[in-house]
């Protein structure tokens, strides 16, 4: 793909998030960064108390000295965390707050409580079953917390005004994300997998209002790339954090082209905004969003009765015309490995290929993985009529 | 080959056999409630029987089933059903065990659709579950809970109601949050309550009648005075040689976390308690020439209860204490009002072990630990439990620099037993048990803790 100044940039804030984190600290000077754990933290609050809120990144480096305060069998990303904290490289951030009560990040942000002592850890749960007819009581509740955590962080009040700006940052750059999403479900080939993923990542660390920027910049002048006929695939799974960029080209090179995902690093992230309509509550918005956003993309650490990651699946597959799907399962993932046998019955019933690739932080056996893909490829070419 | 044997040196109450004949007698119970027209419901997480109890249902704790299969070398044709289905071997094997019943259970209702698993299989085990009328899901502490039952109604087609009850993760946020104390702590209080209350609505629409809140009270007034039994029980293993071990409450685990509130509970923990006062008084030890005390970190590791206290007890090593005894099981009995307990159940749900932030677990196991004259620790690395084993390391490395604790690590699981290592175990055991009687000749035993090792632990 591309090698612009604004792509560049882009992916440098995507690959090296300590680097623009220092920058961003140069360029504003006594304003505090805070970690916030994916995948629900609503950043539009930090950001209007004035703070740079980070989605806190799988940094890739293999894990040691973390391996002392988490068991091996904890995903590589709270693994990964648990090793952050453990060798001062969260020391970046101000404070890290959670949303997302999953048992193993919890275990991570504990590490980092323990070996920081002095970077608050704030722990609001947002309530994970949805159905219940207290919840939209108890998510306002919530987000209240993390307003006034916010203020306390930063010793400046929260204004209406200001999460409207934050809202409206976020909103824009997501809608345009979203519109490089729906173009390559249509049929655009223009982006990699690995270059979309660079464009969300970055955006889960950068400023909303620079990336939006930099993100409008890089598509300018790019116009629409034909797909050619390699098998369509849609890519699924992968919560919390980024699959490898090793991975992603081979599945690719194997004889794919990546037209979809529901990958946290990818659709997932950008597939609703805030609804705030004009004049509206912001924080009662942010609380819609919440509530909401799992029936737009259904996630397996929420429980919600009529939301279903697996007819969203069949759903999406038909309309990106993916010829089969990708399973990225992060190795321990317990929420993903609970749902995937129903996303094998739906796709199995609805007589899409799949193929289940379970990934590690460290040592992916990439020619292991290329057979399999191979395989899926070919099976996926079977299937096409005889005159195609 | 000639078979060595070695003699015991545990030396377990005799009234848990009445507890285990109690157990069976439930489950048998369990089984043929269909037939007795009574509803059925499954439920994980805190223990919610008396509810169901004064609603006049019969309940199934998913995890308990899944313990007993594990405990009777049982869970085999249940696990092979859920791999079969997809699920992954990592996964909680308390769920996955769980989920394969449920496979298993809507198999039995339809033709066999497994080659994996017999159908002479399916008629002696999981199957004999029967299926549930609705389920409650009550899981405080592990995200995994609410996902299970989730996925649990699922595979049951969506066809089976659901009520969930949301439990805060007792993290600590506040200067003020401490056990049972701040801020923090009463709000979540009030929170589960509420939504007990609301339970009460969904159980009465369940059943087509009003809920018998009397009936709830006199469930919870024997349950308290069985807790309070129980309390003064494990008090009394505070002393050296300890009367009882953890091994004993362990066997007494099901009778207080799911039978029924009832005059047979409370005669049950009164003979656990006169047993071990008998012991007192006679001076017997739960373990021959006691010589260690250990404190045991984990989930039980179900399939292998009477093969480690003998163990443990071959080294003379009586594990006093543990998470999953000490800090669970309406532990906490002066929290309830028997006239209107919803509150005091409320808060022991949210007491679940593994719903604590790390700095109540330190300070839980350090009182623990000092109480009971720990000499060291072992800790049962879960494999599937997440929740158990997060804190672990951090826990570790508290007891040894606070009290000069050693500590060890092995891996096992809840009720898969493929993940247990016994030569990791036997190796790392000794080792620590020589450290502790180097130290001790040193006279720096539980002193500074300096230097004092943590085996395993990487």
């Amino acid at each position: 793909m591309t090698s612009t100044t604004a792509m560049d940039r882009l992916r440098a804030a995507a690959r090296d998030h300590r680097a623009y984190v220092e920058q961003w600290r140069v360029r504003h000077p006594g304003r505090p960064v805070v970690g916030v754990t994916p995948m629900n933290f609503p950043r539009e609050i930090v950001l209007a108390a004035g703070a740079l809120p980070v989605v806190i990144p799988d940094d890739q480096r293999p894990v040691g000295e973390g391996r002392a305060y988490l068991p091996e069998f904890y995903c590589g990303f709270t693994r990964n965390l648990a090793d952050q904290a453990a060798t001062g490289r969260l020391g970046h951030y101000d404070a890290i707050l959670l949303a997302d009560h999953c048992i193993q990040l919890l275990g991570a942000s504990d590490v980092a409580r323990a070996l920081g002592a002095r970077t608050p850890v704030f722990f609001g749960m947002l309530i994970s079953s949805l159905s219940d007819s207290w919840a939209p009581a108890r998510i306002t509740e919530m987000m209240g917390q993390f307003r006034a955590e916010a203020e306390r962080l930063t010793s400046a009040p929260v204004t209406d005004g200001a999460l409207r700006a934050a809202i409206a940052a976020y909103n824009a750059d997501r809608a345009l994300l979203r519109q490089v999403f729906d173009a390559r479900a249509a049929g655009d080939a223009t982006w990699s997998p690995a270059d979309l993923q660079d464009l969300v990542a970055s955006a889960l660390i950068m400023d909303p209002v620079e990336h939006h920027a930099l993100l409008a910049e890089a598509l300018a002048g790019i116009g629409p790339a034909a797909r050619d006929d390699r098998v369509r695939v849609h890519l699924s799974g992968h919560l919390c954090h980024a699959p490898r960029r090793e991975l992603l080209e081979v599945i690719e090179d194997c004889g794919a082209v990546v037209v979809d995902d529901d990958l946290w690093t990818g659709r997932r992230y950008v597939q609703s905004n805030v609804p705030l309509e004009e004049g509206g509550d912001p924080m009662e918005a942010i609380a819609r969003w919440y509530a909401e956003r799992n029936t737009r993309l259904p996630c397996p650490t929420r429980v919600q009765h009529d939301a279903d990651w697996d007819s969203w699946l069949v759903d999406a597959v038909r309309r990106s015309g993916a010829e089969a799907v990708v399973h990225l399962m992060p190795k321990f993932c317990e929420p993903h490995m609970f749902l995937y046998p129903e996303l094998r019955k739906a796709l199995d019933a609805a007589g899409i290929p799949q193929l289940l690739v379970e990934t590690e932080h460290e040592g992916i056996p990439l020619e292991s993985f290329r057979t399999r893909l191979e395989a899926l490829v070919e099976r996926a070419l079977r299937r096409r009529p005889a005159y195609a | 080959m000639t078979a060595t044997t070695t003699a015991d040196r545990s030396n377990r109450l005799a009234i848990t056999r009445v507890g285990g004949q109690m157990i069976a007698d439930y489950w048998e119970d369990l089984f043929v409630a269909r037939e007795q027209g009574r509803k059925i419901v499954w439920y994980n997480g805190g223990a919610l029987n008396p509810m169901f109890q004064a609603a006049g249902l019969a309940w199934c704790h998913g995890e308990a089933f899944a313990a007993r299969l594990a405990a009777q070398h049982l869970e085999g044709p249940a696990q092979l059903a859920g791999a079969e289905y997809g699920y992954n071997a990592e996964l909680c094997s308390y769920s996955r065990t769980h989920l394969g019943c449920a496979v298993l259970t809507l198999q039995g209702t339809k033709e066999p659709e497994s080659g994996v698993v017999g159908l002479h299989d399916r008629a002696d085990l999981a199957s004999r579950l029967p299926a549930p009328d609705f389920f409650v899901n009550n899981y405080a502490g592990c995200s995994t809970g609410q996902q299970w039952d989730e996925v649990s109604f699922r595979v049951f087609g969506k066809q089976v109601p659901i009520f969930n009850v949301s439990h805060p993760f007792l993290w600590g946020n506040k200067p003020d949050a401490g056990y049972l104390s701040g801020e923090e702590w009463e709000s979540a209080s009030k929170y589960v309550r509420d939504q007990l209350v609301e339970l009460i609505g969904f159980l009465e629409a369940q059943v087509g009648r009003p809920f018998d809140y009397d009936r709830l009270s006199e469930s919870m007034t024997y349950i308290k005075r069985a807790a309070e039994l129980r309390r003064e029980g494990l008090d009394l293993c505070k002393a050296t040689p300890a009367p009882a071990t953890f091994w004993d409450w362990i066997a007494c685990v099901a009778p207080i976390n799911f039978l029924p509130g009832n005059q047979a509970l409370v005669d049950y923990f009164q003979g656990v308690k006169d047993e071990i006062q008998d012991r007192l008084a006679t001076g017997v030890s739960g373990v021959q020439d006691e010589r260690y005390r250990l404190y045991f970190d984990g989930i039980m590791n179900w399939n292998k209860l009477g093969f480690l206290a003998r163990k443990f007890a071959d080294h003379g090593a009586a594990v006093v204490a543990g998470r999953y005894i000490q800090n669970a099981f309406w532990q906490e009995p002066q929290l309830i009002d028997t006239s209107d307990p919803l509150l005091g159940m409320a808060q022991h749900y949210l007491l679940c072990p593994t719903n604590h932030g790390n700095k109540t677990l330190e300070y839980l196991t350090l009182r623990d630990c000092r109480e009971y004259d720990v000499d060291g620790i072992v800790f049962h690395s879960t494999r599937t439990c997440r929740a158990f084993t997060g804190p672990q390391r951090l826990l570790a490395k508290a007891a040894r620099d606070q009290l000069g604790i050693p500590s060890i690590f092995f891996e096992g699981d809840v009720a898969d037993a493929s993940f247990y290592k016994e030569e990791i175990l036997d190796s790392r055991l000794v080792a620590m048990l020589e450290a502790i009687d180097i130290a001790r000749e040193r006279g720096d035993h539980k002193l500074a803790g300096a230097g004092a090792t943590v085996v395993g632990s990487s």
